[in-house]
């Protein structure tokens, strides 16, 4: 990608001006991050004081280990601790489910005629700009009667559901994008359906299933309120913890522990977003496709 | 029904629910939005009875009031319903008893002998058609005064204000020694506390029944209504320019650093207070109202009890009933709640200066007020708030809001 | 639907494959949110508070809708902030993947700092950003303390501006997940056309100018739909930061539709308002699907 021998960094202004975007960029983005973490680090009396950036005359961890050991949430006093596998449990199924009919709706659409299908997708689309909570009072009625309401499977169920629209958008629009010449080229060679898309869509599509896998874990990571309704006392995800510190209307609130449960809670989307990295590489297309 | 014969259900419920134990002990899936750790220990001493009566208490907790009333008519719909699910003692739960989706605990209530001891606003809300649907269990009082004594001294206030002029004078001081006068998170359920208490110390009981109960159009016309809302929107000269939006637990904290020195809020900032290790009467006050007969508005929160396909659902709602209403149970729950007991008749010498004075005025039937969502409904109540932050806010004209209020009252 | 298609004369073969395999999104779409649809406009011509019931009262809610101020507001600051918002994610997203894509060291970490407040939950952040965006509180304060007395920042507290801090915020959340689809989509452009642009002599910025951004159509189409979806369901971070205030003056569609469907027991009109929320929708993709499949079929 690079020309022959390219000039030092600092000795170049594009490049020069181009690492000033990036670090005054970052430096916006960590802001909220940083008074975040100096927050979480602050007994309840300083942060009274509202000094929102000074950094912590005492610096303290009791709000992590009352976030993840020991904060009441009603009864219970666990912390957000005690939801975490309940979120993996239900994050996993939801996230491979739904990119796995997302990619495959996406391809379908994208290289071959069904009827009606271009209706049903613009369907779909249109469901994506209802707010959740208006579709959940219909939905707890069609899934009442069929015994999926407060059930590992009900809640995976709701998730596949909702992601739905989002997943097989992306996916559509990602496989039109892609060279139809391949897609033909596999036909004349007489690949079938499934042969093309697991030989030949999937590994083209490796970013966009991380993107996909990013936004769909994220989303079921944080989700709280179809958890509620849909999971049932045994399967609640941690954020139903999470909320319930730090949502209160009427009662304190204890903003060092939010901030700790709220960083607590994202320690998992943040790791996928960490080790996603390294499948972001570039030139797999070039290679898939001269190959 | 005779008498006698009630008498012999309950005490067959009643015996059926005290003599089971362990598992097959009656079970209530309990669901309320106190989640934060004041309200966290209080309703932990109701779990604690439950059990001590030989229930088993499984707690679900959902933040947010509205969040929590959601999530429970949501499973009511759904046909999952919990045992228990917290309500404000309000018109919130009329719909589902209308429907016919309650069980009533008359046995229990009459037992108990409920109609004497509550107040009249919280038994209207539970008692609809002569029978029992809910069972109270805390009452706030949503419209107290409270202020810094250390910013009243830095202003050289000497005495608490008495009524609304002294109140303008003391804030005027304040304002004068460079303090933020009146601490107020705008929000608009805390800009229509502010309107609430105006109303009722300005107007009195009288004109906020008026109001609130009968909607009554000349009552909203009038030029007594007109000076309320002229002296609610001259509170609002009082605020600092970080006051919109603000979260009312850190409008508590300009006063617990001397920043500020009034804040009009509910009896839930003591717990702010006790956090930060400061006492009623030392550190700061608190006044219930201007003057010997200021009203006491009452907001209260109450149990319902869903129908239920489980049989053994109704047993572990009536202990429930019986045990959250309990004269030991509300002490210990009040203590931590920081509201006052349901009901008159125990003695609260172990509560806060602030609690017993709340519960001495109560002890007089006509000071007691209702909440606006006694009388309101949901959506009424909604609009009026509307109209009211919106005049918090902007400028405009007293005659636009009182009409715009006559037509949210309207619906 | 039923044009003669210039597929090849294989796909024709029965059964055909991707009806089957379309078979879960069919019943997605016709059962739950066609249904749904359906219902929510049963329920706006009824008399309903806050349990569903069965009569008829014509249009009374919409006219109710419609002469409520609070939802004209709502519709206002929503046709306000929804091009602001998917306008300034899609410009600040492709930065950030051209900024990503371009420091070949740095590229990792700097991919985790613009995309990490998409792993936050708002109601935490909300908070923070209201801290931030507070006058008393925050950058204005700081600032203020730095010696520049006369700055002024107070945007959160304004009216007439309080809607541009919800857009800030939202960018801030939403820009580095354009940046990944953006990146996705970089990564799967043919490196040879960019490298003979390259060594063409052709500068960078023109490269991505011409080159790269029409390239890239299908990654910006899903990005802007996407943030629409997004925009249009805008309710966390206006609950998080500003409660729909000062005043009425951030109230947004969603918010009222919440509001009414369970605060304030209302679900008829919340669904009156769900609906016009649907049939706007309607209105937007409509054409715009309808001119994608015309392309489409011309390119083929």
């Amino acid at each position: 990608m690079k020309a022959a021998r390219p000039p030092r960094w600092y000795a170049d202004p594009a490049r020069l001006g181009l690492a000033a975007l990036a670090v005054s960029a970052a430096a916006f983005f960590l802001l909220p991050l940083y008074v975040m973490a100096i927050t979480s680090l602050k007994p309840m009396e300083e942060i009274r004081l509202g000094h929102l950036f000074s950094w912590p005359t005492q610096l303290t961890l009791d709000a992590w280990h009352a976030a993840w050991i020991s904060a009441c949430t009603g009864v219970a006093c666990d912390g957000v601790r005690g939801g975490f596998w309940n979120s993996v449990s239900i994050v996993l199924p939801s996230t491979l489910i739904a990119i796995t009919l997302g990619a495959l709706n996406g391809y379908a659409l994208a290289y071959w005629r069904a009827r009606g299908a271009a209706l049903l997708f613009g369907l779909l689309m249109i469901g994506a700009f209802i707010p959740v909570q208006v579709l959940m009072f219909p939905l707890v009625r069609m899934l009442g009667p069929l015994h999926l309401v407060g059930s590992l499977a009900g809640i995976v169920l709701v998730h596949v559901i909702f992601s739905m629209p989002i997943m097989t958008l992306i996916f559509r629009n990602h496989f039109a994008a892609l060279p139809r010449e391949l897609f033909l080229a596999a036909r004349l060679d007489g690949a079938g359906f499934l042969r093309i898309f697991v030989l030949l869509m999937l590994p083209l599509s490796v970013p966009m299933l991380v993107v996909a896998a990013i936004m769909q874990a994220t989303g079921v990571w944080n989700d709280y309120i179809l958890g509620l309704v849909f999971a049932g006392r045994e399967h609640l995800p941690m954020t139903v913890q999470l909320n319930n510190l730090v949502n209160t209307t009427t009662g304190t609130k204890l903003y060092n522990v939010d901030m700790a449960a709220t960083l607590l809670t994202s320690l998992v989307p943040l790791a996928i977003y960490v080790i996603s990295g390294r499948w972001f590489v570039r030139g797999i297309a070039a290679g898939a496709v001269r190959g | 029904m005779p008498v006698a014969l009630k008498r012999m259900i309950v005490a067959t419920l009643l015996l059926a629910a005290g003599s089971a134990a362990g598992a097959a002990g009656p079970r209530a899936e309990v669901m309320h939005w106190w989640t934060s750790g004041g309200e966290s220990a209080a309703v932990r001493t109701l779990a604690d009875a439950y059990r001590a009566a030989g229930g088993t208490w499984l707690d679900s907790a959902i933040a947010g009031s509205e969040q929590a009333r959601a999530v429970a008519l949501s499973r009511i719909a759904g046909g999952d319903p919990p045992t228990a699910a917290l309500f404000n003692a309000s018109r919130q739960f009329r719909d589902l008893i209308d429907q016919g989706l309650l069980n009533n605990v008359d046995a229990v209530a009459e037992r108990d002998h409920w109609a004497q001891f509550l107040p009249a606003s919280i038994l209207d809300a539970v008692r609809v058609n002569g029978h029992y649907y809910a069972a109270p269990v805390s009452i706030h009082m949503p419209t107290w005064i409270w202020y810094s004594k250390a910013a009243f001294r830095k202003a050289g206030i000497a005495a608490e204000p008495r009524d609304f002029n002294e109140l303008f004078a003391a804030l005027d001081r304040l304002k004068a020694a460079g303090l933020i006068p009146l601490a107020h998170g705008g929000q608009a359920w805390q800009d229509n506390i502010v309107f609430r208490a105006v109303l009722a110390n300005q107007g009195g009981a009288a004109l906020y029944l008026q109001i609130f109960r009968d909607r009554d159009a000349r009552a909203i016309a009038s030029s007594e209504f007109r000076a309320v809302l002229t002296t609610f929107k001259r509170l609002h000269s009082y605020v600092d320019a970080g006051s919109p939006g603000r979260n009312w637990n850190d409008a508590t904290a300009l006063l617990i650093t001397g920043r500020a020195g009034v804040q009009i809020m509910g009896d839930w900032v003591k717990a702010e207070f006790a956090g930060a290790h400061q006492d009623a009467g030392r550190d700061y006050g608190c006044i219930p109202g201007f003057g010997p007969r200021s009203p006491y508005i009452i907001q209260g929160d109450a149990f319902i009890f869903p129908k239920s396909s489980d049989p053994q659902a109704l047993r572990a709602q009536l202990l429930l009933a019986g045990t959250v209403t309990s004269g030991a149970a509300q002490l210990a729950f009040s203590s931590r709640k920081g509201s006052i007991p349901i009901r008159a008749d125990i003695d609260v010498h172990t509560l806060d200066p602030c609690a017993q004075l709340g519960v001495s005025i109560m002890k007089d039937r006509t000071r007691q007020l209702g909440n606006d969502e006694s009388y309101l409904t949901p959506d009424q109540n909604g609009a009026m708030a509307d109209v009211l932050t919106d005049y918090w806010n902007r400028d405009r004209d007293v005659a636009a809001v009182q009409r715009n209020i006559a037509a949210a009252l309207r619906e | 639907m039923n044009k003669p298609a210039a597929s090849p004369a294989a796909a024709r073969r029965a059964p055909n494959p991707a009806h089957l395999a379309l078979l879960p999104m069919a019943l997605t779409a016709l059962v739950v949110y066609l249904g749904s649809m359906l219902w929510s406009l049963r329920i706006s011509m009824s008399s309903s508070r806050s349990l569903p019931m069965q009569d008829f009262v014509g249009l009374a809610q919409y006219q109710r809708l419609f002469a409520n101020e609070r939802w004209l507001h709502s519709l206002h600051n929503l046709a306000l902030y929804t091009p602001l918002f998917i306008a300034a994610s899609l410009v600040v997203g492709f930065l950030l993947a051209v900024l990503v894509d371009r420091q070949a060291r740095a590229g990792g970490l700097l991919r985790a700092v613009f995309l990490y407040p998409y792993a936050l939950s708002f109601i935490a952040t909300g908070l923070i950003w209201q801290w931030l965006l507070n006058p008393e509180l925050g950058i204005q304060q700081a600032v203020h303390g730095w010696g520049f007395a006369g700055f002024r920042f107070d945007w959160l507290v304004d009216q007439d501006r309080v809607i541009y801090t919800l857009v800030i915020a939202t960018v801030w959340q939403g820009a580095g997940l354009v940046m990944a689809i953006l990146l996705a989509g970089l990564r799967a452009i043919d490196a040879d056309i960019l490298r003979a642009a390259r060594l063409d002599g052709v500068p960078a910025w023109r490269i991505h100018v011409s080159i790269v951004i029409p390239m890239l159509g299908f990654s910006f189409a899903t990005a802007a739909l996407l943030l629409l979806t997004a925009a249009v369901k805008l309710y966390d971070a206006v609950i998080a930061m500003t409660q729909g205030g000062p005043g009425t003056a951030s109230e947004v569609p969603a918010k009222f539709i919440m509001d009414h469907l369970f605060g304030r027991a209302n679900i008829a009109l919340a669904s009156a308002g769900a609906t016009i929320m649907v049939l706007t929708a309607v209105a937007l993709l409509a054409p715009l699907l309808y001119a994608r499949r015309r392309a489409l079929r011309a390119s083929r």
